[in-house]
């Protein structure tokens, strides 16, 4: 018991203090995971609209195929990744094993699924007939699709919030690919990981508080935009 | 304005759709009413050129909107942008009224304040401009719809049962303003509708629709008081229907055996002729006296019932077929109409209509 409470006492310390270390593992993590869900959203929003909208055979089982990607272990993302980046790999030419650019790949494929599946069970919840409407009123598809996005901000403010989430989370995926190296690709999930091994409980806790932290903030902004509607118009 | 010929569509569910020739001209407000069910909105959405899982694409035929080539294939966004497309529910999006409005010139990219401001005083709700849409009355968000339908100028309108659901005085004025600005802008309109008193109201000619087929076509009165068929009869509010013969004709007017009775009606049909005798129940007269005041069919007959009708009665007689007849209170209330009383039922022989059978 005792040292559980002289580990936060020294996490408390440490992150008060600005342990320079702390704070830049935790800037590489928010720019991982942010760009990662960025490029996701980016992707993923057109994909899964355009397949709840479109009719095309083997629909269903391409929607099965994407929310089972949900579900997809972070490590087995990693792993896959890792063996496309490889040197010997198909995209081994890159360099990016080792290297925040192959982390940020391996969360886009982690987030992808999440976000195209969001996507599409919000477009499929739209009535058909407004989507009609809005294609009468003279809309391109993708025009309608918009129209009709920006009637579901609330539930697409919340596929994001789930991916993002779920990346900053994630340890299994970074940790292959990333490979935790300290000053490169060192992610806060990484380092919890390493300093719980290493019996640094203060380090450990202080980096997980961090973690939540980090956690809360970007997803205390993200249900503000929410709930405000900031981005109404 | 509208072109079609030959039109030919079907669902996989056996439904199908076959139109043989509709036009439309500038201007005129030509309506199409049928049962639910009849592939009117399916005609509608095959002239707008929209297709999905409900609307299966035409086989078939051929439609030339605005003179142009609607089935040609290929990007119909430019002809479907010259028309307006208004449904049985207003669809809003979340925005102010104004912001509604606006939606169709911002798909088109333009930004004109003063074409929104012109449709919404087109339609009187210029003072709601600035009201979040979701908190507007049914009565409203219609009135804010066709406002959106009209901002873009079109030239040709398709208005999909456009008052659902709202009450009849409701529905009223918005169908008066409707034909105002209708007839104002030149544009012309299709609507279609299964409520016969609005499309009475708004339009300049009927079609009538029944199991995907348009069974007549032509002027409202026309086909409210000469259905070519048993079908559209029965759908247009005929509701006295007796199978006959006609047996002998003088001029213009037809003696028709039917039911062990002799009816009388003006018509061209030849003595031979199998037909129905078709009758509204509004063109029935009924009296306690055999006084038939000039009508060439007077029958002494049973009441059998007598149900309150809307505002009138309807009064379901036995003389020797069943007769409806519509009356109103005060003459229920004048001679105690009542199930089983003996009165006299007399119609003029011009108000009878015989369709061949």
């Amino acid at each position: 018991m005792e040292f559980i409470i002289e580990g936060f006492r020294k996490a408390v310390g440490l992150i008060l203090s600005g342990n320079p270390e702390i704070f830049s593992i935790a800037r590489l993590s928010l720019t991982v995971s942010l760009l990662a869900t960025l490029i996701a959203v980016a992707a993923g929003v057109p994909l899964g609209a355009w397949i709840a909208v479109k009719r095309f055979p083997l629909k269903k089982l391409l929607i099965a195929l994407v929310n089972t990607g949900m579900g997809l272990p972070p490590v087995v993302a990693g792993l896959v990744v890792m063996l496309f980046l490889a040197r010997s790999g198909p995209l081994g030419f890159l360099n990016w094993l080792y290297t925040p650019k192959g982390m940020i790949m391996a969360q886009v494929v982690i987030a992808l699924p999440i976000i195209t599946a969001l996507t599409i069970s919000a477009m499929q919840s739209v009535d058909r007939r407004f989507y009609r409407q809005v294609l009468a009123l003279g809309a391109t598809e993708w025009q309608a699709i918009l129209v009709c996005l920006r009637e579901l901000r609330l539930t697409m403010v919340a596929a994001v919030i789930a991916g993002f989430g779920r990346l900053v989370a994630e340890v299994g995926a970074v940790m292959i690919v990333g490979g935790n190296i300290r000053h490169q690709t060192r992610m806060l999930t990484t380092a919890t990981v390493m300093e719980t091994q290493m019996g640094n409980f203060d380090m450990a806790i202080a980096i997980g508080l961090v973690l939540l932290a980090l956690g809360f903030v970007v997803n205390l902004a993200l249900t503000l935009i929410q709930q405000n509607k900031v981005i109404t118009r | 304005m509208i072109r079609l010929r030959g039109l030919k569509l079907s669902y996989d569910t056996g439904f199908s759709l076959e139109v043989d020739s509709l036009d439309v001209r500038r201007g005129e407000i030509f309506a199409v009413i049928g049962p639910n069910g009849a592939g009117k909105t399916t005609l509608l959405d095959a002239i707008w050129g929209h297709h999905s899982a409900w609307c299966p694409r035409p086989r078939a035929g051929s439609l030339s909107i605005m003179g142009r080539d609607a089935f040609g294939g290929g990007d119909r966004l430019e002809l479907r942008r010259a028309m307006s497309v208004v449904f049985s529910q207003p669809y809003l999006t979340a925005g102010t009224v104004a912001d509604n409005v606006a939606l169709p010139l911002r798909l088109r990219g333009r930004r004109e304040p003063a074409a929104v401001e012109a449709a919404l005083a087109l339609f009187r709700v210029g003072h709601l401009r600035g009201r979040d849409a979701r908190t507007l009355s049914q009565g409203e968000s219609h009135r804010t719809a066709l406002a959106r339908a009209f901002v873009t100028g079109p030239r040709l309108l398709l208005l999909d049962e456009p008052f659902g659901n709202l009450d009849e005085r409701v529905r009223e004025d918005i169908s008066r303003d409707l034909r105002r600005v209708v007839k104002e802008t030149g544009a012309a309109a299709v609507l279609v509708t299964q409520h016969q008193e609005g499309a009475l109201t708004l339009a300049d000619r009927l079609a009538v629709m029944i199991g995907g087929r348009i069974l007549q076509q032509g002027e409202p009165q026309e086909i409210f008081a000469r259905p070519a068929s048993r079908e559209v009869a029965d759908f247009v509010g005929v509701e006295t229907v007796v199978p006959g013969r006609v047996a002998s004709r003088r001029d213009n007017l037809c003696a028709v055996e039917a039911a062990g009775r002799t009816l009388m009606a003006v018509s061209d049909c030849a003595p031979g002729d199998k037909v129905f005798f078709c009758l509204r129940p509004e063109d029935v007269s009924v009296s306690l006296n055999s006084d038939a005041g000039g009508r060439r069919n007077n029958f002494p007959s049973k009441i059998v019932s007598v149900e309150p009708w809307g505002l009138e009665y309807r009064v379901e007689l036995d003389c020797g077929f069943p007769l409806q007849a519509a009356v109103t209170k005060q003459l229920v209330d004048g001679l105690g109409l009542k199930p089983g009383l003996e009165v006299h039922a007399s119609f003029k022989a011009v108000a009878a209509h015989l369709i061949k059978r």
